[in-house]
């Protein structure tokens, strides 16, 4: 069964991993599941366990309870199996500053085995390094040495990525080049990408889906959308312009449609009873009492704020509440 | 039920020659390369393998060219014998404990250590891999060494006898041993420690000073038979001490080749040991 990897078990996923350093716990409890073909952001603020995870799930140090397994084979029990086809950045990417890039790629290609030799100029001329391959890593920029440990992941020709905190050190253009070619992995490649990082823009640009995680816990996870919208899912809320604010606000207030309408700067700020589907209704009940709306826009609620509201929430609250992790499911 | 794709061999398996021995060598080849790109080092080990017997051979050709009645010649079988002491057992001992360190300590240091493991193969393999690596560097800076005593040997030798085809090769075996031996321990060690600084110190002040000076205590009686060096100077051609070999502690041959292989093997398996269970 070495050379054979189940396709259809879930890229990653975890069960109860806890992570004990003496006394303090980095990792707690944590359940991921991380489904093949999608971009994951693994999100949370500096210090929440992010890379610890991480190292876990790459057998670079031990959990002290619960259960992994990646790509389908259990971790740290097939560890070899697992990481075969993963490619891994944790941290900051690091070389033998002595040596050339391509060099560096020749080291761990034949760690890999002897087919992956072949894969090395093709890897540096996906990351745009082809031509400076031969200069000296410690002549590289931070940039640079992040565009030649994305070469070395591609050394294994990776069902799996788990990149931390990726576009570190990258300038912009960097960060778009870097962007589009995770995306073109997982739409065009059927990659999985498993991405740390503590930049909610940047998680909400590149993923499809996350999980967020505070202080060893994960707090919340599912498709970004679901999670941006909050555990209150059914929370669809209206944005709409109407030339008469007090007639809106007195036929919507007996309106079985919705929950909430009050008064706003663009007109009213509706919160939807049922499906997005039923802003169809107000819009019609609108009409019908003759107010005439000129606006109606769905409020896109950002991960940005909803990765506020569940880590503040946290900080006020006391272990035993904090420890119930809520679940978006997909 | 789970569908199944057939995928790259996994790392820990045969290589696409079908041969473990092929992956092997490949890492061989990717450990000496980082040894051979590692100047500094390399230009360490050479000066102490090679200079000092150059030293040696200036010094003794201007004494002799000074006074040729009181110096003899600077080559010839006795200075060969002083040479091959001096690059045998005192500083190409020091060449190859750097070369084992860099070695041992090489991808921890770099932060690289941690990238090889999630390729997915066996931290023992990637221990395994350095001790070839650092063998044949060591081989190869401690044979341009025997090269230059070779050459100072016969070219300085006038009227004095040259030493024998055995002799010779003896004495390219004895340095092989000893150098391999010590640089094979400190690769063990280094992986140990993983610190290189600490490991250069603590191996240097062992070969230097701890391990000269329990030779020297007497009352350790036969307990000096477990030091190295006794049996690494056991099996040397020429004289260097005052037992029946070249050790000052008298040693059987079955002795002295068991206290290396012991010392070989202690030091292979912590080696090996902290390699696989440190966090990476």
């Amino acid at each position: 069964m070495d050379s054979l990897i189940a396709v259809d078990s879930a890229a990653i996923e975890t069960q109860g991993v806890t992570k004990r350093f003496g006394a303090r716990t980095a990792i707690d409890g944590v359940d991921l599941y991380v489904p093949r073909g999608s971009a994951f952001g693994f999100l949370g603020p500096n210090g929440a366990g992010k890379t610890t995870m991480i190292r876990m799930l790459l057998g670079l140090t031990h959990a002290s309870a619960g259960s992994m397994s990646v790509l389908g084979h259990p971790v740290p029990a097939e560890r070899g199996a697992a990481l075969r086809r993963v490619g891994a950045i944790v941290e900051e990417p690091r070389f033998h500053p002595n040596l050339s890039g391509r060099e560096n790629l020749r080291i761990v290609a034949a760690v890999r085995g002897p087919e992956v030799q072949a894969r090395i100029a093709p890897a540096l001329v996906r990351v745009g390094l082809a031509e400076r391959a031969d200069e000296k890593v410690k002549k590289y920029s931070l940039g640079m040495r992040q565009r030649l440990g994305v070469a070395r992941c591609l050394l294994a020709d990776p069902l799996l990525l788990i990149l931390d905190e990726p576009t570190n050190g990258l300038d912009p253009a960097g960060i778009q080049q870097f962007r589009e070619m995770i995306r073109t992995m997982v739409e065009h490649e059927n990659r999985t990408i498993f991405l740390s990082s503590h930049l909610l823009d940047e998680v909400e640009k590149i993923c499809d889906h996350a999980a967020i995680v505070d202080r060893g816990k994960v707090i919340a996870q599912g498709p970004i959308a679901e999670l941006a919208r909050g555990s209150d899912g059914a929370r669809n809320e209206l944005i709409v312009g109407v030339d008469d604010v007090e007639l809106a606000l007195g036929t919507l207030g007996g309106s079985e449609f919705v929950r909430e309408a009050r008064r706003s700067d663009e007109g009213l700020r509706v919160v939807l009873s049922g499906e997005p589907q039923s802003a169809a209704q107000v819009n019609a009940s609108l009409v019908r009492a003759g107010v005439a709306v000129v606006r109606l826009e769905p409020v896109r609620h950002s991960l940005e704020q909803r990765f506020l509201e569940v880590t503040s929430r946290l900080e006020g609250a006391p272990p035993e509440r904090s420890a119930q992790a809520e679940e978006v499911k997909a | 039920m789970s569908a199944i794709s057939p995928t790259a061999p996994a790392p820990g398996g045969r290589g696409a020659d079908g041969s473990p021995l092929g992956i092997a060598a490949q890492m061989f080849g990717a450990d000496f390369l980082k040894l051979r790109k590692k100047r500094g080092t390399l230009i360490w080990a050479l000066v102490l393998a090679g200079a000092p017997v150059l030293i040696y051979f200036v010094v003794s050709v201007i004494q002799h060219s000074s006074d040729p009645h009181k110096y003899g010649p600077a080559g010839g079988t006795s200075n060969f014998a002083d040479g091959l002491r001096v690059i045998a057992l005192f500083f190409g001992p020091l060449a190859a404990l750097l070369i084992g360190v860099e070695a041992g300590t090489g991808d921890a240091s770099a932060g690289v250590f941690r990238d090889l493991v999630v390729t997915g193969r066996a931290r023992v393999a990637l221990f395994a891999s350095r001790v070839p690596a650092a063998l044949a560097m060591c081989c190869a800076v401690m044979g341009t060494s025997y090269g230059v005593l070779l050459l100072g040997t016969f070219a300085f030798a006038g009227n004095l006898p040259t030493p024998t085809g055995a002799l010779i090769l003896n004495g390219l075996g004895f340095t092989l041993l000893s150098t391999g031996v010590l640089c094979v321990v400190a690769v063990g060690f280094a992986s140990l420690t993983t610190s290189k600084p600490a490991s250069i110190i603590a191996l240097i002040a062992w070969q230097i000073v701890a391990s000269p000076l329990l030779v020297s205590i007497s009352s350790l009686g036969s307990a000096r038979r477990g030091l190295l060096s006794q049996a690494i100077a056991h099996f040397s051609p020429v004289h260097t001490g005052n037992g029946g070999h070249g050790d000052t502690v008298a040693l059987s041959q079955g002795t002295a080749l068991l206290v290396l292989i012991a010392w070989l093997a202690l030091f292979l398996a912590l080696g090996a040991w902290r390699t696989a269970k440190m966090d990476a």
